[in-house]
C-alpha cells in the first residue's frame, strides 16, 4: 500500500530525528533536575560536539595529515581500511568529543553558573545566554564562518527494507546508539551510587549535602554526562547531515528544549519520550501538512499537551508549596 | 517582604524637588534633545539611528518588564508583540490609506491604537489559555507562541504578509507622519559658530529619534503609574507569593490577564514604530533571540526598575552597535575602517563573556529596583534559595529523575 | 511638578540657542585640501559574519579586486582620486544592515555602495542611501521590488528572479525536456520570489508542478520531505535558494533515492554547493546564472586571472565577479563625475548627483557581460546561462537561448 509505505517511511524518519532530540533533551533535563535551571549553552555543547567529532575525524583519517606526520600513517590506513578500522575509528571520534564536550560542560558550570547559585533564578538564564553567545562566536571564529562537509565513514548502506521503504544502516545506528545510551543513563542514575546521589542532589540539595553527599560533585556529574550525549548527537547530526556549521545548535536546540519540556522537564524517560514524539510529529506534519507550517505544529502540540496537561507528558503534576 | 509603598522605583518620586535634582534633570533632557542633532550636524548619522533603535529597545524593555518584572511572569516569545503590531499598523494602515487618502500624514498616529489595540488582544489570547502554567512552563508556551507568530507570518498567511518578503512597501503605503518631508525638506543650515563642518540637518533618523523618546516617555509615565497603582501592588503580591496574594483576595486571573495584555501593548507599539522607523518590515526582524536579547536588557538593567531597561537597552542595542559603526566610519583614530569586520566579529564574543561576567558579579542587574534589590539580594545564601523559587516557580521539590 | 517645571525649562534653552546661532546657508561637505589625490570610498555592504557568509565574503574579495585595480589604473591617477573600500556586515539582517547603510552615510567621503546580498536587506538600506544621495549596486538582490520604490540612486547588475526564474523554466521544458517539478522555496525574499516565478512559466510551458515545499533556510532536516517528494516522482527538484541549505537538500534527496537532479538559481551557483552536498551527491544539478560564463568572456578571462593571482587557491563564489563589475561601474562613474565637477568636488553633494546620472548613463562591458541599466535601475542584460555539475567542479551546459 503506498499510503501505509509513505506513513512507515516518515515515522523512520521520525525516529531518527527523534534519537537526535532525546539526546540533547536530557542534556537539558538532567540540569534541570537537578538545578531547576534552563542551561541555554546546551545546543552549543552539542554544536561543539560535532566540531570535535569533526576534528578528531580529519586528524585520524586525513591523508594530508598523514603524508604530513608520517608517524599517523600506519593508523590512518588501519582506521580507514576495513570496517573493524572505521568502527575504532568512529569509536575514538566519539569518545574524544564526549570527554572534550563533557569537561566543557563542567567548566562552564564551575564559572559561569556555580557562582550564581543562590542568585535569582532569572539570572543563571541570562548567563546561559552569555555562554551560547560566547561558544557560537568562538567556534565562528576560530574555524570557520561557514558550513563544513561532514564525512560519514558508515555509508549509505541499506540495512533492511520494510515493504518498500529502505532503512539505511546509518538511521539505524543512530536509533540503537540512541536507546543504549538511554537505557544505560537511566540504569546509572537510577542503580548506581552516583545516580542517587545525583537524585539525592535533585529532591534537596540542602538536606543531600548534610546527608554526606557532595553535591558539587553531583552536579558536576549533570554537566558531564548531558554535553557528552550531545555531542554524541552532534557527531551523528553532522553523518547524517553531511554538514556543520557554528549556528548549527540553535534550532535542534531549540527542538530538544521543546522536547524536554513537552516530556515533563527533570524527567529522564519523558525527555526522552518527548525527543521520539516530537521527532515523529515533525516529520509527519512535513510529510503529510506542511513543511512550512512543520514548526508551528510542532509547537501546537506542545501547547496543548501542556494546556491539558501542565506537567507535560511524563512530568508529575505540579504541587504548590504553601 | 514588607510593602514599601514610600519606596517607588525611580529616583524622581523620592524625597523632595531639590533645585539640584531639576538642574540634573535639566541637564539630561537638554543632553537627550541635543546629543543627536550634534551628532548629525557632523555627520555621524550613524549615532542618531543607533539612539532611536535604543530608544525603541527602552519601549520593549519596559513592556516586557511589566510581565516579567512586575508580574513575574517569564515571556520568552515577547518579540511576537513587536511583530504583530508591526504588521497589524502597516496593513490596516495601508488599507485605510487606500481608502482615504487624504489621512496620509496621520495615518502613523491613527495606528498606533490599532497596533496596541491588535497586540494587546493577541496577549490576551494568549494569556488565557496558560493562566495555569507557571515558571518554565510559561516560557516555553510563550517561546512556542513567539516561534508561531512568526512562521505564520513567513507563511503568507491568510495572504495578506506577503511572505517572506515582507512589506517594502511598509514606507510607502503609509507616508511619512505629518511634517516629517517639511522637516527633512527645509531645516538645513550651518552654524558658524560649531565649526564650518557642523551642518544642522534633521532627516528621518532624528525625527524618529524624537518621536521614539516622546513614546519612551509616555511609557515610563504609564509604567510607573502602573506600578505604584493597585494592579501593581497585586502584581507584586502575586509574584512574591501567589498563593498568599489570592487568599487575600487578589485575583491572579485578572492580574495575569491585565499583565500579558498591558505588557504586549507596548510591544505593539514599539513594532508599528519599528515598521515605520525602518519603512520595512519582515519576518527575520522577529526571531527567537530577539526575545532573548529583550529579556537580557531587563535583566542586566535591573528588573522591575525604569533606569535599569534604559541602561540595558545602551549596554545591549547601543554600545555594539555604536563601536562598530565607529569603526566602519573611520571615526576612531588610528583604526583602519576595514578592522571594523574584526570588531563585529568580536563583538558576540565580548558580549557572551560580559554577560557571564555581569551575572557572577551582579545578579540582580545594574540598577534593580529598591523593591526587587531587596527580594533579589537577601541577607543570606538560604533565603535567597527560597525567595527565588517564587521569582518564577515551577517547583519540582519531588524528585523527578 | 518638577517634570513639567524642567521639560519648559529644557525647551527653552534649546529654542534660545536655536535661534541666538541663526541660519546661514547650506554648506558643501568636507573637501580635502591637500594636495595629494581625493580618497573616495566605497562602501561593501555583506553578510560577514551571519547569514550566507561564503557569498558575502566572495563579494567583498570581487569589490576589492576591483578597487585595487582601479587604484593602478592611470585613469584613476590621472583623475586625481584614490578609492578605498570600506566593508560592513549586514549579517543578512535587515536591522542591522539599516544600521550598516547609517554607518557608510556617516562617512563624507563614501559616495557608493557595492551591496547588499540579500533583498530583504537592500530594501530598506536603499532607502537610507537615497537620502544621502549615495549610489547603490547591488550584485545579487534579486527581489524586484528593490528598483521599483522610484529611487534614483539604486541600481543592480543581477537580473531579478522574474527574468531568471522563467529562463529556468525554459532551460527545463526545451532543452532538458524535463515535465514534472517539485518546487521548494527557503522561506526568503529570493528563494520565495525565484520559486514563483520559475513556477508560473513551468506550468505555462506545459509542465507539471507535482508538490511546492516551503522549508526554511536554516533547515538541516529534509529528509522528512525527501519522502514526500519521492512518493510524487518528479522529473527533478527546483529549489528556490542558496547554496547552504540548498546543498543540503540535494544531499538529502540524492541519499533518500530521488534519481532526478536538483536545479535553482545563481544563490546555488556556488563551488561551497559542491563541497557541502558532496561530488557524487551533487553530480548533474543545475544552476542558472545571469549573464555569459565570465570564462567564455575575454574580460572574464583577466577577471580569473587577477582573481587567481589576489587569491591563491580561492574559486570564485556566486557572485565575486558581478561584485566586481559592480564596483567597477561606481569606479567609473566617480572617474567621470571627476572630469566634469573636479576631482575635490565628487564627495560634494553635486558630485553625488553627478555620479548617479553616470550610472545611470553606464554602457560598459563586464567580466559578466555588457552593463547598462533600464529606467527602474535594472540591468539590461538579461541573458541567463545553465551551468551543471560534473566531475566536482560547475561546467556550462547552455549559453543564453
Amino acid at each position: 500500500m503506498q499510503l501505509a509505505n509513505l506513513i512507515l517511511a516518515q515515522l523512520i524518519n521520525g525516529i531518527t530525528l527523534g534519537s537526535l532530540y532525546a539526546l540533547i533533551a536530557l542534556g537539558y533535563t538532567l540540569v534541570y533536575g537537578i538545578l531547576l535551571m534552563i542551561n541555554f549553552a546546551h545546543s552549543e555543547l552539542f554544536m561543539s560536539g560535532a566540531f570535535v567529532g569533526l576534528g578528531v575525524m580529519t586528524l585520524l583519517t586525513s591523508s594530508s595529515i598523514a603524508q604530513k606526520f608520517p608517524v599517523l600513517a600506519p593508523a590512518q590506513a588501519f582506521f580507514t581500511g576495513s570496517n573493524v578500522g572505521v568502527f575504532f575509528m568512529l569509536m575514538i571520534v566519539f569518545l574524544v568529543s564526549m570527554l572534550v564536550v563533557g569537561i566543557m560542560g563542567v567548566i562552564i558550570e564551575r564559572f559561569a553558573y556555580r557562582p550564581l547559585r543562590h542568585a535569582p533564578r532569572l539570572a543563571p538564564l541570562i548567563s546561559a545566554v552569555g555562554v551560547s553567545l560566547f561558544l557560537q562566536n568562538a567556534v565562528l571564529l576560530w574555524v570557520s564562518a561557514q558550513q563544513i562537509p561532514f564525512p560519514n565513514p558508515i555509508g549509505n548502506g541499506i540495512a533492511f527494507t520494510i515493504g518498500t521503504v529502505d532503512v539505511s544502516v546509518l538511521k539505524v545506528i543512530i536509533f540503537v546508539t540512541a536507546i543504549v545510551l538511554l537505557v544505560a543513563l537511566d540504569t546509572f542514575i537510577s542503580h548506581s551510587r552516583f545516580g542517587k546521589a545525583m537524585r539525592a542532589t535533585s529532591q534537596d540539595r540542602e538536606a543531600a549535602g548534610l546527608m554526606g553527599i557532595d553535591i558539587n560533585f553531583s552536579i558536576m556529574l549533570a554537566f558531564f554526562i548531558g554535553p557528552a550525549l550531545g555531542a554524541v548527537a552532534g557527531i551523528f547530526n553532522g553523518m547524517y547531515y553531511g554538514s556543520i556549521v557554528f549556528n548549527m545548535g540553535f534550532l535542534p536546540g531549540l527542538k530538544a528544549f521543546t522536547a524536554a519540556v513537552l516530556g515533563g522537564i527533570g524527567n529522564l524517560r519523558g525527555a526522552m519520550l518527548g525527543g521520539f514524539v516530537l521527532g515523529i510529529a515533525e516529520s509527519l506534519a512535513s510529510g503529510f501538512i506542511s513543511t512550512g507550517y512543520k514548526d508551528v505544529i510542532a509547537f501546537a502540540i506542545l501547547i496543548l499537551v501542556l494546556i491539558f496537561r501542565p506537567g507535560g507528558l511524563l512530568g508529575e503534576s505540579v504541587v504548590e508549596k504553601v | 517582604m514588607a510593602e514599601s509603598k514610600a519606596k517607588t522605583n525611580t529616583k524622581a518620586g523620592t524625597g523632595r524637588v531639590t533645585p539640584i535634582k531639576i538642574a540634573l534633570y535639566t541637564l539630561l533632557a537638554l543632553a537627550l534633545i541635543i546629543t543627536p542633532l550634534i551628532f548629525e550636524g557632523y555627520g555621524w548619522l550613524f549615532v542618531p539611528h543607533i539612539m532611536a533603535l535604543i530608544g525603541l529597545y527602552v519601549m520593549l524593555a519596559l513592556g516586557l518588564n511589566i510581565v516579567v518584572g512586575f508580574a513575574g511572569l517569564l515571556d520568552l516569545g515577547y518579540v511576537a508583540f513587536y511583530a504583530i503590531g508591526a504588521y497589524a499598523g502597516v496593513i490596516v494602515g495601508a488599507w485605510a490609506f487606500k481608502g482615504a487618502p487624504a489621512l496620509g500624514p496621520y495615518i502613523y498616529f491613527l495606528m498606533i491604537p490599532v497596533a496596541a489595540a491588535a497586540a494587546a488582544l493577541t496577549g490576551l489570547a494568549l494569556g488565557t489559555p496558560v493562566l495555569r502554567l507557571r515558571g518554565d512552563y510559561l516560557a516555553i508556551v510563550t517561546l512556542g507562541f513567539g516561534e508561531i507568530v512568526r512562521i505564520v507570518i513567513t507563511n503568507n498567511a491568510f495572504g495578506i504578509t506577503n511572505g517572506a518578503a515582507g512589506l517594502p512597501a511598509a514606507g510607502q503605503f503609509i507616508p511619512k507622519p505629518f511634517g516629517l518631508d517639511w522637516l527633512i525638506n527645509n531645516v538645513y543650515f550651518n552654524i558658524p559658530a560649531l565649526g564650518k563642518n557642523f551642518i544642522f540637518t534633521i532627516d528621518g533618523n532624528v525625527y524618529w529619534y524624537y518621536m521614539i523618546v516622546l513614546l519612551c516617555l509616555l511609557t515610563i509615565f504609564v509604567v510607573r503609574r502602573l506600578d505604584q497603582s493597585r494592579l501593581g501592588r497585586s502584581w507584586a503580591a502575586m509574584r512574591e507569593d501567589e498563593v498568599a496574594a489570592s487568599s487575600v483576595g487578589v485575583s491572579i486571573t485578572a492580574a495575569k490577564l491585565w499583565a500579558f495584555s498591558l505588557g504586549a501593548l507596548w510591544g505593539g507599539i514599539a513594532g508599528l514604530t519599528f515598521a515605520n522607523f525602518q519603512q520595512f518590515v519582515s519576518p527575520e526582524s522577529f526571531t527567537f533571540m530577539e526575545s532573548v536579547f529583550i529579556v537580557c536588557t531587563i535583566v542586566i538593567g535591573g528588573m522591575g526598575s525604569i533606569p535599569g531597561a534604559i541602561v540595558g537597552a545602551i549596554i545591549i542595542q547601543g554600545i555594539p552597535a555604536f563601536i562598530q559603526g565607529m569603526a566602519a566610519a573611520g571615526k576612531i583614530p588610528g583604526v583602519d575602517p576595514s578592522t571594523a569586520t574584526v570588531i563585529a566579529n568580536y563583538r558576540f564574543l565580548v558580549f557572551g563573556l560580559f554577560v557571564v561576567i555581569m551575572m557572577a558579579w551582579r545578579p540582580q542587574g545594574l540598577i534593580p529596583s529598591k523593591r526587587r534589590a531587596a527580594e533579589l539580594k537577601p541577607d543570606t545564601a538560604e533565603m535567597g534559595d527560597e525567595e527565588s523559587e517564587t521569582l518564577y516557580d515551577a517547583q519540582h521539590d519531588s524528585g523527578q529523575f | 511638578m518638577s517634570t513639567k517645571r524642567m521639560l519648559a525649562a529644557a525647551s527653552l534653552l534649546v529654542a534660545v540657542a536655536m535661534i541666538s546661532t541663526g541660519c546661514g546657508g547650506s554648506s558643501s561637505g568636507s573637501s580635502s585640501t591637500s594636495s595629494g589625490p581625493t580618497e573616495v570610498k566605497i562602501g561593501i555592504g555583506a553578510p560577514l559574519t551571519a547569514g550566507a557568509t561564503a557569498l558575502g565574503q566572495g563579494m567583498v574579495r570581487g569589490a576589492e579586486l576591483a578597487i585595487e585595480q582601479a587604484n593602478a589604473s592611470s585613469t584613476v591617477t590621472a583623475a586625481g582620486l584614490k578609492f578605498t573600500p570600506v566593508s560592513g556586515d549586514d549579517q543578512g539582517d535587515p536591522k542591522t544592515g539599516v544600521t550598516v547603510a547609517n554607518t557608510f552615510a556617516s562617512d563624507p567621503a563614501l559616495v557608493g555602495v557595492m551591496g547588499h546580498l540579500n533583498s530583504g536587506v537592500s530594501i530598506p538600506a536603499s532607502k537610507v542611501y537615497a537620502d544621502k544621495k549615495i549610489v547603490m549596486i547591488s550584485p545579487a538582490s534579486t527581489n524586484p521590488a528593490l528598483t521599483q520604490q522610484g529611487l534614483s540612486n539604486v541600481f543592480r547588475v543581477c537580473t531579478t528572479d522574474a527574468v531568471q526564474g522563467p529562463a529556468a523554466a525554459d532551460f527545463a521544458t526545451k532543452l532538458l525536456g524535463f515535465k514534472s517539478v517539485y518546487v521548494v522555496d527557503d522561506s526568503t525574499p529570493y528563494g520565495e520570489g525565484l520559486a514563483k516565478a520559475f513556477a508560473d512559466q513551468f506550468t505555462a510551458n506545459g509542465g507539471k508542478v507535482v508538490g511546492t515545499a516551503k522549508t526554511s533556510d536554516k533547515d538541516s532536516d529534509f529528509n522528512a520531505l525527501v519522502t514526500k517528494m519521492k512518493s510524487t516522482n518528479p522529473d527533478f527538484i527546483y529549489y528556490g535558494g542558496v547554496y547552504n541549505a540548498g546543498a543540503l537538500l540535494a544531499k538529502q534527496a540524492k541519499d533518500g533515492g530521488i534519481k532526478g537532479p536538483l536545479m535553482g538559481g545563481d544563490g546555488l551557483y556556488d563551488p561551497q554547493f559542491i563541497a557541502l552536498a558532496g561530488a557524487a551527491e551533487a553530480e548533474g544539478d543545475f544552476a542558472t546564472s545571469v549573464g555569459l560564463p565570465i570564462d567564455k568572456l575575454p574580460a572574464g578571462q583577466d577577471f580569473l586571472t587577477a582573481y587567481n593571482k589576489k587569491y591563491p587557491g580561492q574559486a570564485p563564489a556566486a557572485y565575486d565577479a558581478y561584485s566586481y563589475d559592480a564596483a567597477n561601474v561606481i569606479i567609473a562613474a566617480v572617474v567621470e563625475a571627476a572630469k566634469s565637477v573636479g576631482a575635490d568636488k565628487v564627495v560634494s553633494p553635486a558630485g553625488r548627483d553627478e555620479i548617479i546620472k553616470d550610472v545611470a548613463a553606464t554602457n560598459m562591458v563586464g567580466v559578466t557581460g555588457p552593463i547598462a541599466f533600464d529606467k527602474n535601475g535594472d540591468t539590461t542584460n538579461k541573458a541567463i546561462t545553465l551551468y551543471t555539475v560534473s566531475g566536482g567542479k560547475w561546467i556550462t551546459k547552455a549559453l543564453p537561448q
